[in-house]
Protein backbone atom coordinates (compact mmCIF):
# COMPACT_ATOMS: atom_id res chain seq x y z
CA UNK A 1 0.00 0.00 0.00
CA UNK A 2 1.79 3.25 -1.21
CA UNK A 3 2.01 6.00 1.36
CA UNK A 4 -0.32 8.51 -0.85
CA UNK A 5 -3.44 5.80 0.08
CA UNK A 6 -3.32 6.29 3.77
CA UNK A 7 -2.14 9.61 4.01
CA UNK A 8 -4.74 11.76 5.71
CA UNK A 9 -4.72 15.65 4.99
CA UNK A 10 -6.64 18.81 6.25
CA UNK A 11 -6.54 21.83 4.26
CA UNK A 12 -7.18 24.81 6.08
CA UNK A 13 -7.83 28.19 3.39
CA UNK A 14 -10.38 31.04 4.10
CA UNK A 15 -10.83 31.17 0.22
CA UNK A 16 -13.11 28.70 -1.55
CA UNK A 17 -11.40 28.40 -4.82
CA UNK A 18 -8.07 28.02 -3.26
CA UNK A 19 -8.82 25.50 -0.83
CA UNK A 20 -10.54 23.68 -4.15
CA UNK A 21 -6.92 24.38 -6.29
CA UNK A 22 -5.31 22.77 -3.04
CA UNK A 23 -7.84 20.02 -2.79
CA UNK A 24 -7.75 19.47 -7.14
CA UNK A 25 -4.26 19.16 -6.86
CA UNK A 26 -4.17 16.50 -3.90
CA UNK A 27 -6.74 14.42 -6.14
CA UNK A 28 -4.26 14.70 -9.09
CA UNK A 29 -1.51 13.18 -6.68
CA UNK A 30 -4.21 10.37 -5.70
CA UNK A 31 -4.48 10.94 -1.75
CA UNK A 32 -8.12 11.41 -1.49
CA UNK A 33 -8.48 11.41 2.13
CA UNK A 34 -8.98 15.45 2.28
CA UNK A 35 -11.02 17.06 4.52
CA UNK A 36 -10.72 20.76 4.04
CA UNK A 37 -11.52 23.65 7.27
CA UNK A 38 -11.94 27.61 6.55
CA UNK A 39 -9.21 28.78 9.49
CA UNK A 40 -7.51 28.34 12.03
CA UNK A 41 -9.90 27.60 14.86
CA UNK A 42 -11.91 25.39 12.95
CA UNK A 43 -9.20 23.35 12.13
CA UNK A 44 -8.36 22.81 15.77
CA UNK A 45 -12.26 21.64 16.15
CA UNK A 46 -11.91 18.97 13.47
CA UNK A 47 -8.27 18.06 14.86
CA UNK A 48 -9.37 16.78 18.42
CA UNK A 49 -12.19 14.55 17.11
CA UNK A 50 -10.42 13.56 13.36
CA UNK A 51 -6.61 13.16 13.42
CA UNK A 52 -4.96 13.59 10.13
CA UNK A 53 -1.02 12.84 9.09
CA UNK A 54 -0.04 16.22 7.29
CA UNK A 55 -1.72 20.16 7.25
CA UNK A 56 -1.75 22.32 3.99
CA UNK A 57 -2.50 25.70 5.90
CA UNK A 58 -2.66 29.30 4.57
CA UNK A 59 -1.22 32.41 5.96
CA UNK A 60 -3.98 34.82 5.97
CA UNK A 61 -7.33 33.62 7.12
CA UNK A 62 -9.57 35.45 9.84
CA UNK A 63 -10.11 34.00 13.24
CA UNK A 64 -6.88 32.80 13.95
CA UNK A 65 -4.26 32.24 10.71
CA UNK A 66 -1.35 29.82 9.98
CA UNK A 67 0.65 30.51 12.08
CA UNK A 68 -1.18 30.97 15.37
CA UNK A 69 -2.41 27.36 14.03
CA UNK A 70 0.87 26.09 14.41
CA UNK A 71 1.20 27.41 17.60
CA UNK A 72 -1.24 26.11 18.56
CA UNK A 73 -0.58 21.98 17.03
CA UNK A 74 3.11 22.46 18.37
CA UNK A 75 1.44 23.13 22.06
CA UNK A 76 -0.59 20.40 22.57
CA UNK A 77 0.34 17.08 22.79
CA UNK A 78 -1.81 15.21 20.65
CA UNK A 79 -0.91 17.25 17.30
CA UNK A 80 2.61 17.96 18.49
CA UNK A 81 4.16 16.06 15.71
CA UNK A 82 1.55 16.76 12.72
CA UNK A 83 3.25 17.61 9.45
CA UNK A 84 2.84 21.41 8.70
CA UNK A 85 3.32 23.36 5.49
CA UNK A 86 2.42 26.84 5.18
CA UNK A 87 0.55 27.79 1.68
CA UNK A 88 1.20 31.89 1.22
CA UNK A 89 1.26 34.48 -1.42
CA UNK A 90 3.60 36.36 0.17
CA UNK A 91 6.96 34.21 1.53
CA UNK A 92 8.56 37.29 3.34
CA UNK A 93 12.07 36.20 5.21
CA UNK A 94 9.98 37.35 8.66
CA UNK A 95 7.43 34.61 8.04
CA UNK A 96 9.97 31.97 7.06
CA UNK A 97 12.03 32.74 10.15
CA UNK A 98 8.60 32.55 12.04
CA UNK A 99 7.22 29.57 10.27
CA UNK A 100 10.58 27.75 11.45
CA UNK A 101 10.93 28.75 15.06
CA UNK A 102 7.56 27.65 15.36
CA UNK A 103 8.21 24.26 13.78
CA UNK A 104 6.89 24.87 10.79
CA UNK A 105 7.88 21.58 8.35
CA UNK A 106 7.64 23.46 4.68
CA UNK A 107 6.67 26.20 2.89
CA UNK A 108 5.16 26.73 -0.55
CA UNK A 109 4.38 29.74 -2.53
CA UNK A 110 1.31 30.25 -4.63
CA UNK A 111 0.75 29.95 -7.13
CA UNK A 112 2.27 26.25 -7.24
CA UNK A 113 2.04 23.58 -9.75
CA UNK A 114 0.93 20.03 -8.92
CA UNK A 115 4.27 18.92 -9.25
CA UNK A 116 6.05 21.52 -7.00
CA UNK A 117 3.00 21.00 -4.44
CA UNK A 118 3.91 17.04 -4.81
CA UNK A 119 7.99 17.73 -4.02
CA UNK A 120 6.90 20.06 -0.99
CA UNK A 121 5.11 17.10 0.64
CA UNK A 122 7.17 14.64 0.44
CA UNK A 123 9.97 16.46 1.49
CA UNK A 124 7.97 16.17 5.18
CA UNK A 125 6.08 12.81 4.24
CA UNK A 126 8.53 10.68 2.04
CA UNK A 127 7.80 9.21 -1.31
CA UNK A 128 3.70 9.44 -1.81
CA UNK A 129 4.05 5.76 -4.20
CA UNK B 1 1.91 46.35 -4.64
CA UNK B 2 1.02 50.18 -3.41
CA UNK B 3 0.14 51.48 -0.37
CA UNK B 4 -1.08 55.29 -0.85
CA UNK B 5 0.64 57.63 1.15
CA UNK B 6 -1.54 60.02 2.93
CA UNK B 7 -1.83 62.97 1.80
CA UNK B 8 -4.11 65.83 1.18
CA UNK B 9 -3.68 66.65 -2.78
CA UNK B 10 -5.35 63.97 -5.19
CA UNK B 11 -2.77 61.28 -5.44
CA UNK B 12 -3.30 59.02 -9.14
CA UNK B 13 -2.00 55.49 -8.56
CA UNK B 14 -0.77 53.71 -11.78
CA UNK B 15 -1.87 50.02 -11.26
CA UNK B 16 0.46 47.88 -14.22
CA UNK B 17 -0.09 44.01 -15.33
CA UNK B 18 0.38 42.00 -13.13
CA UNK B 19 0.61 44.39 -9.88
CA UNK B 20 -2.92 45.22 -7.79
CA UNK B 21 -2.86 48.52 -5.21
CA UNK B 22 -5.20 48.88 -2.37
CA UNK B 23 -5.90 52.49 -0.39
CA UNK B 24 -7.84 53.96 2.36
CA UNK B 25 -7.51 57.28 0.77
CA UNK B 26 -10.19 59.84 -0.80
CA UNK B 27 -7.99 61.23 -2.42
CA UNK B 28 -6.67 58.59 -4.09
CA UNK B 29 -7.63 57.41 -8.03
CA UNK B 30 -6.56 54.05 -9.13
CA UNK B 31 -5.54 54.48 -13.04
CA UNK B 32 -5.13 51.63 -15.51
CA UNK B 33 -5.24 50.88 -19.39
CA UNK B 34 -7.12 47.87 -20.13
CA UNK B 35 -6.55 45.62 -23.38
CA UNK B 36 -7.28 41.76 -22.93
CA UNK B 37 -6.40 42.72 -19.05
CA UNK B 38 -9.09 42.56 -16.56
CA UNK B 39 -9.13 44.85 -13.48
CA UNK B 40 -11.43 43.63 -10.62
CA UNK B 41 -11.83 46.67 -8.37
CA UNK B 42 -13.05 45.31 -4.76
CA UNK B 43 -14.11 48.05 -2.36
CA UNK B 44 -16.09 48.24 1.28
CA UNK B 45 -18.35 50.78 1.37
CA UNK B 46 -18.68 50.70 4.84
CA UNK B 47 -15.34 50.94 5.50
CA UNK B 48 -14.39 52.80 2.89
CA UNK B 49 -11.55 51.31 1.52
CA UNK B 50 -11.01 49.65 -1.65
CA UNK B 51 -8.48 48.23 -4.10
CA UNK B 52 -8.33 47.39 -7.98
CA UNK B 53 -5.53 44.61 -9.82
CA UNK B 54 -5.34 44.39 -13.40
CA UNK B 55 -3.78 40.72 -15.17
CA UNK B 56 -3.80 39.05 -17.87
CA UNK B 57 -4.35 35.20 -17.45
CA UNK B 58 -1.22 33.51 -19.15
CA UNK B 59 -1.78 31.18 -21.89
CA UNK B 60 -0.49 28.49 -19.81
CA UNK B 61 1.10 25.59 -21.82
CA UNK B 62 0.29 22.88 -18.68
CA UNK B 63 -3.56 23.75 -19.19
CA UNK B 64 -6.18 26.11 -17.81
CA UNK B 65 -5.63 24.67 -14.18
CA UNK B 66 -2.23 26.42 -14.37
CA UNK B 67 -4.16 29.62 -15.35
CA UNK B 68 -6.62 29.73 -12.57
CA UNK B 69 -4.19 29.39 -9.69
CA UNK B 70 -2.58 32.36 -11.33
CA UNK B 71 -5.51 34.15 -11.09
CA UNK B 72 -6.26 32.85 -7.83
CA UNK B 73 -3.41 34.32 -6.22
CA UNK B 74 -3.70 37.30 -7.71
CA UNK B 75 -6.93 37.95 -6.60
CA UNK B 76 -6.46 36.62 -3.29
CA UNK B 77 -3.55 39.07 -2.67
CA UNK B 78 -6.22 42.18 -2.89
CA UNK B 79 -8.40 40.50 -0.81
CA UNK B 80 -5.85 39.88 2.14
CA UNK B 81 -4.57 43.47 1.82
CA UNK B 82 -8.11 44.59 1.57
CA UNK B 83 -9.05 42.92 4.77
CA UNK B 84 -5.85 44.28 6.57
CA UNK B 85 -6.68 48.03 5.68
CA UNK B 86 -9.68 46.76 7.59
CA UNK B 87 -12.52 45.96 4.94
CA UNK B 88 -14.88 42.93 6.07
CA UNK B 89 -15.19 40.00 3.74
CA UNK B 90 -19.28 39.85 3.44
CA UNK B 91 -19.28 43.35 2.92
CA UNK B 92 -16.67 43.69 -0.46
CA UNK B 93 -18.30 44.23 -3.72
CA UNK B 94 -17.08 44.33 -7.02
CA UNK B 95 -16.65 45.63 -10.39
CA UNK B 96 -14.91 44.09 -13.52
CA UNK B 97 -13.48 45.79 -16.53
CA UNK B 98 -11.53 44.86 -19.07
CA UNK B 99 -11.40 41.31 -21.48
CA UNK B 100 -11.33 43.08 -24.54
CA UNK B 101 -10.88 40.97 -27.69
CA UNK B 102 -7.76 43.41 -29.10
CA UNK B 103 -6.75 41.32 -32.20
CA UNK B 104 -8.65 39.51 -34.75
CA UNK B 105 -5.71 37.31 -35.39
CA UNK B 106 -5.14 35.87 -32.23
CA UNK B 107 -7.24 33.88 -30.03
CA UNK B 108 -9.69 35.17 -27.36
CA UNK B 109 -7.51 35.78 -24.63
CA UNK B 110 -9.99 38.45 -23.31
CA UNK B 111 -12.96 35.84 -22.93
CA UNK B 112 -10.80 33.22 -20.78
CA UNK B 113 -9.76 36.16 -18.32
CA UNK B 114 -13.73 37.34 -18.25
CA UNK B 115 -15.14 33.72 -17.39
CA UNK B 116 -12.14 33.57 -14.82
CA UNK B 117 -13.27 36.77 -13.35
CA UNK B 118 -16.97 36.05 -13.07
CA UNK B 119 -16.43 32.93 -11.79
CA UNK B 120 -13.75 33.58 -9.42
CA UNK B 121 -15.77 35.98 -7.49
CA UNK B 122 -19.27 33.99 -7.80
CA UNK B 123 -17.02 30.97 -5.82
CA UNK B 124 -16.33 33.54 -3.23
CA UNK B 125 -19.67 34.92 -2.49
CA UNK B 126 -18.53 38.44 -3.93
CA UNK B 127 -21.15 39.94 -5.09
CA UNK B 128 -20.50 41.80 -8.76
CA UNK B 129 -22.08 45.34 -8.78
CA UNK B 130 -21.36 46.33 -12.38
CA UNK B 131 -19.03 44.90 -15.42
CA UNK B 132 -17.85 46.37 -18.58
CA UNK B 133 -16.01 43.42 -20.12
CA UNK B 134 -15.54 42.11 -23.90
CA UNK B 135 -15.88 44.57 -27.19
CA UNK B 136 -12.98 45.44 -29.45
CA UNK B 137 -11.56 48.52 -27.80
CA UNK B 138 -9.20 49.01 -24.91
CA UNK B 139 -10.11 50.70 -21.72
CA UNK B 140 -9.29 53.61 -20.02
CA UNK B 141 -10.00 53.42 -16.17
CA UNK B 142 -10.41 55.08 -12.97
CA UNK B 143 -11.20 53.98 -10.12
CA UNK B 144 -11.74 55.74 -6.55
CA UNK B 145 -11.25 53.11 -3.52
CA UNK B 146 -13.07 54.64 -0.66
CA UNK B 147 -16.71 55.31 -2.69
CA UNK B 148 -16.29 52.49 -5.09
CA UNK B 149 -16.82 54.79 -8.08
CA UNK B 150 -15.31 54.06 -11.33
CA UNK B 151 -15.15 55.36 -14.82
CA UNK B 152 -13.68 54.34 -18.25
CA UNK B 153 -13.16 55.47 -21.63
CA UNK B 154 -13.05 53.74 -24.40
CA UNK B 155 -9.64 54.13 -26.43
CA UNK B 156 -9.61 53.26 -29.88
CA UNK B 157 -6.30 51.85 -30.72
CA UNK B 158 -2.80 51.75 -29.18
CA UNK B 159 -1.45 54.96 -30.11
CA UNK B 160 -4.31 56.79 -28.45
CA UNK B 161 -3.95 55.03 -24.96
CA UNK B 162 -1.20 57.20 -23.70
CA UNK B 163 -2.61 60.11 -24.73
CA UNK B 164 -4.03 62.54 -21.97
CA UNK B 165 -7.85 62.02 -21.28
CA UNK B 166 -8.57 65.75 -21.53
CA UNK B 167 -6.97 68.03 -23.54
CA UNK B 168 -6.51 71.09 -23.00
CA UNK B 169 -8.27 73.92 -25.97
CA UNK B 170 -6.58 76.64 -26.87
CA UNK B 171 -9.04 79.57 -26.10
CA UNK B 172 -10.95 81.41 -28.70
CA UNK B 173 -10.24 84.84 -29.67
CA UNK B 174 -12.14 87.56 -28.10
CA UNK B 175 -11.12 90.28 -30.66
CA UNK B 176 -8.75 91.45 -32.68
CA UNK B 177 -6.32 91.47 -30.10
CA UNK B 178 -3.18 89.12 -30.37
CA UNK B 179 -1.94 88.09 -26.79
CA UNK B 180 1.21 87.21 -26.89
Amino acid sequence: MALRDSLKVLVVDDMPTSRGLIVQALEEMKIWKNSTENNGQTALERLSKEPVHLILSDMNMPVMDGLELLRNLRANRATKGVGFILVTGKPTPELVAKGRSLGMNNMIKKPFTTAQLKACIEQVVGPLA
Amino acid sequence: MTFAKTAATPQIISVIQGEYAVSDQPNVTMSTVLGSCIAACLYDQNRRVGGMNHFLLPEAKTGDGQNVKYGAYLMELLINDLLKMGAQRHHLRAKLVGGGKMSQLLGDVGAKNIEFGRRYLINEGIPIDWESMGGVQARRVHFYPTTGELKEKFVQNDAQIDKPAVVARRPKRQSNVELF
